[in-house]
């Protein structure tokens, strides 16, 4: 079933956020301008984290939808529900965001079933209407509704990338891992690890990214660096948290990950 | 009798001078994939590839025992250039297992810093290691190890004369402090080898013509076949050296007889005057020409442009079938330009899966299995085993806000699936699958062993599909490799027609690719996906090549996918990037950037495809 959390602007804080660019400026232009917006970037590298920052900033809630292979335009839009005094119908999370005006973020869109682009399209263009077919109803979205989706262009979705048809109807972020000084603001400002140990850290997980493609199918994330800090400031030993929160992560081949180690060795001295 | 003695005298003494340890080697093979990541880790280039290098002459001084024995003259050291990082075959210098494999990975780790700057050996290597260890301290404490160990084997500066003994501390100096010597004192003999420092004269791939012609040679020769014992590459030598000074054939005769393949090579350059036997011999000839010089690549290719005669060609199948060519340049389609020769291999015999697949392909299987039609549940059906509540409820509700709503189509129903698709291979076995890929293998080599594991894994999924090869000669013909059609089972006959592939002539892939499209236009199935595997650009001897060659291919795709048809492309052309898109548009195509990997990697690329 659908994977849905909504954030409230009311009880949630403003989440740590370190902008790379002009990200959070096209953001909030974005959602002046009811434009929806596309992010694309790899695995861990705060796509979500972005997104309910500028939501606490913008004070709207959230609604998140993780996308799998199962995820049907009905599971977004709604069905009907059975109670004792018969079928009542219950909002998806997509209708839900359209008539609260919040933001409705789809995470990994590109996993989600052909179908959902029906819904998607006339949301997204300068109609701004969702139409539900099983109640005959026809929302108008009010200006604070924004759409938000996300997806990893990497060589998983090298079959099942974006139609360009939908990609058209957005507009485009991409984000990448920081550049190491930025990270190493992130990973302190998020752990409160050291600099010394950050700039270590961040060292050893660019050596891994070096590896991408060639060895390793996904690069180590900032949320895998952010995991190793976390356990080595909890009192872990430095070189089996990166074991644990940073090798093993990446690869299942026993040969891949001590050799991996071996890089981890070489970069952090006892 | 003497023979014997000699021998027995060679094993004993040999045996007492050794120093080494061949209990504790570790072989390149076993840490190959760990320093692999480590040096792409560090820092170094992606495009290197790790290849084990041949055995230098070191000229140090050796201890009596040795010069008796014979042994102790040369040793193994690592380098880098602009193609590869070589190491050692084997190492074995130390006694424990632990220490040679720490070698290893110390060596990776110094070579990650080499800028390739001219210096001296003496000087670059202290301030390589320096600057290694103040980079990646973690290296620290293992080289302390290796340094300790190393120590231990040299030969104690006590026991040599005054000059050497200078040389000796200097470097034992050294390797304990890093970068404290500024120059290496001069002695009669050379210093003795230090294993953990990188080559001092690492020979250069591009320089054919230098004073240590001999070493090159004898470094390509050994590097390239390092799987020899050591006895073949005392042959290997002395054979490569009367092919430097032609006047000293004469003197070696038992030499010339037991690598007899070796005068063929020389037969390449000649004119050659019965066509007939070209191809025989160009036959013969493939399993050393390209490993041993370059020479022989040019000659060979000047007899496989040749068809072999018709008996010992493939079976015909029919007179040929004509197809177009598009000419970009007239923008039109020039109408029956080519003849395609479907073939069908006559000498392959029935065999079994070859063994090294083995276990690969029972993995692939199990996994494939998964992907066979399982029994679904089929929603709305007119009838069925149970109620299909979704339908019902929409049906409820419809009727309940006063719509007319049809009450056919509320049941679900368990029925078999099926995967409704077909897939039609085609494998380019163009001349150029003839390239190593690495000391085993090559292009056609994998290809061959990825018809036999996409074929074993598809059969797992009872999906239809047929495979063909090609390769072509100017327009006429165009060979067409029947491997399997839709309608054979896969069978052991079909395994024999794979494992006959060889490398045949050019890439007119336009033609291959139309009548393929017609062979697979004829299945009825919902999905045709037209997998291309190849290694290489289209091209042929005419005009077929560059710009003409691309647009036809892209010509043939395009009509591909008006025909319904799913074109796909997998290469291992490192350099396709650039006209792939092009070809087949983005997403439509695939680089595995290790060709070795691509028989493992094509089964699941074709799940990934198919995944509906």
């Amino acid at each position: 079933m659908t994977t849905l959390f909504a954030t409230q602007p009311e009880t949630a804080e403003l989440p740590f956020y370190q902008p790379q660019g002009d990200e959070a400026t096209l953001f909030e232009h974005a959602y002046r301008h009811q434009l929806p917006l596309l992010i694309k970037g790899p695995t861990g590298c705060g796509k979500t984290r972005f997104i309910n920052h500028m939501a606490a900033r913008l004070g709207r809630p959230v609604y998140t939808v993780a996308c799998h292979d199962d995820l049907t335009a009905a599971d977004l839009v709604g069905r009907h529900l059975i109670s004792d005094k018969g079928t009542y119908w219950s909002d998806g999370p997509l209708t839900r965001a359209v008539r609260e005006g919040a933001i409705c973020y789809l995470d990994e869109v590109v996993e989600a079933r052909k179908d959902t682009t029906v819904v998607l399209h006339p949301l997204t263009d300068d109609r701004r209407i969702l139409p539900i077919e099983r109640t005959g109803e026809t929302l108008h979205a009010p200006p604070e509704f924004m759409l938000v989706v996300s997806y990893n262009p990497g060589y998983q979705n090298l079959l099942k990338g974006m139609k360009p048809s939908t990609r058209q109807r957005f507009v485009g972020l991409q984000f990448d891992f920081p550049e190491p000084d930025l990270e190493c603001r992130i990973l302190t400002g998020e752990t409160g690890i050291d600099e010394a140990r950050a700039r270590k850290l961040i060292t050893l997980a660019n050596a891994l990214r070096a590896l991408k493609d060639h060895d390793l199918e996904e690069a180590a994330s900032t949320r895998l660096l952010v995991y190793t800090a976390t356990l080595i400031l909890g009192g872990y030993d430095p070189l089996e948290a990166c074991r644990a929160a940073m090798v093993e992560p990446l690869s299942d081949d026993c040969e891949t990950t001590s050799a991996l180690m071996e890089v981890v060795q070489a970069h952090w001295a006892k | 009798m003497e023979e014997q003695v000699g021998k027995i005298w060679h094993n004993i003494i040999t045996r007492m001078a050794n120093s080494r340890h061949p209990e504790a080697a570790v072989h390149l093979e076993q840490v190959k994939q760990t320093t692999g990541i480590l040096f792409r880790a560090l820092g170094g280039d992606s495009g290197l590839q790790i290849e084990s290098a041949g055995t230098t002459r070191h000229g140090a001084r050796r201890s009596w025992l040795q010069r008796l024995a014979g042994t102790n003259q040369q040793t193994e050291l690592a380098w880098r250039d602009e193609r590869s990082l070589r190491l050692p075959t084997v190492v074995d210098c130390f006694p424990t297992p632990e220490l040679n494999r720490d070698l290893y990975l110390w060596l990776t780790a110094l070579a990650t810093g080499d800028s390739g700057t001219e210096q001296e050996w003496f000087q670059k290597n202290q301030q390589l290691t320096a600057q290694t260890l103040a980079i990646y301290p973690g290296l620290q404490p293992r080289y302390e190890r290796l340094v300790a160990a190393h120590l231990k084997q040299r030969t104690h500066s006590d026991d040599l004369p005054p000059k050497e003994a200078a040389q000796e501390e200097a470097i034992r100096n050294a390797l304990l402090n890093p970068g404290s010597e500024d120059h290496l004192p001069l002695a009669k003999h050379q210093p003795q080898p230090v294993p953990l420092w990188l080559h001092p004269a690492p020979p250069l791939a591009s320089a054919r013509i230098t004073p240590s012609i001999e070493d090159e040679q004898n470094n390509s020769s050994k590097g390239k076949s390092k799987e020899l014992e050591e006895q073949h590459r005392r042959q290997a030598e002395q054979v490569t050296k009367p092919e430097q000074d032609r006047g000293l054939v004469a003197i070696r005769m038992e030499n010339i007889l037991s690598w007899g393949e070796f005068a063929k090579v020389d037969r390449g350059t000649e004119e050659n005057e019965e066509l007939d036997q070209a191809a025989d011999i160009a036959k013969e000839m493939e399993q050393f020409s390209v490993t041993r010089d370059g020479k022989s690549t040019a000659g060979r290719l000047r007899f496989d442009l040749d068809l072999p005669a018709a008996e010992n060609d493939d079976q015909i199948l029919n007179a040929g079938i004509l197809l177009p060519e598009w000419d970009y340049k007239s923008q039109q389609l020039q109408p029956d330009h080519c003849r395609l020769l479907p073939m069908l291999a006559t000498k392959a015999e029935a065999c079994k899966l070859p063994d090294h697949l083995r276990k690969t392909a029972k993995r692939l299987r199990a996994q494939f299995q998964a992907l066979a039609p399982a029994r679904t549940w089929r929603r709305g059906m007119p009838d069925g085993s149970e109620v299909d509540l979704d339908a019902y409820l929409r049906f409820t509700t419809d009727r309940a806000a006063g719509h007319i709503a049809s009450a056919d189509g509320l049941y679900r129903d368990l029925q078999p699936g099926a995967r409704d698709l077909a897939c039609l291979l085609l494998a380019d076995l163009s001349l150029s699958t003839d390239t190593w890929i690495n000391d085993q293998m090559r292009v056609i080599d994998v290809i061959r062993d990825s018809l036999f594991l996409f074929s074993e894994s598809l059969s797992a999924t009872r999906d239809s599909f047929a495979m063909y090869g090609f390769s072509s000669r100017r327009r006429d013909p165009v060979r067409f490799h029947q491997l399997k059609t839709f309608d054979e089972t896969y069978n052991p006959q079909i395994r024999g027609r794979i494992s006959a592939i060889k490398p045949g002539y050019y890439t007119r892939m336009g033609a291959a690719i139309r009548h393929a499209s017609e062979i697979l236009k004829e299945q009825p199935a919902g999905r045709r996906l037209l997998l291309l595997l190849t290694d290489g650009k289209p091209n042929d001897l005419d005009k077929y090549e560059g710009r003409y060659g691309i647009e036809d291919t892209r010509h043939a795709i395009n009509e591909a996918h008006h025909l319904g048809l799913q074109p796909f492309c997998v290469t291992v052309d490192n350099k396709a990037n650039d006209y792939l898109p092009h070809l087949f548009g983005a997403g439509g195509f695939v680089v595995i950037r290790r060709p070795s990997e691509l028989p493992k990697r094509l089964p699941l690329l074709y799940a990934r495809l198919t995944r509906s």
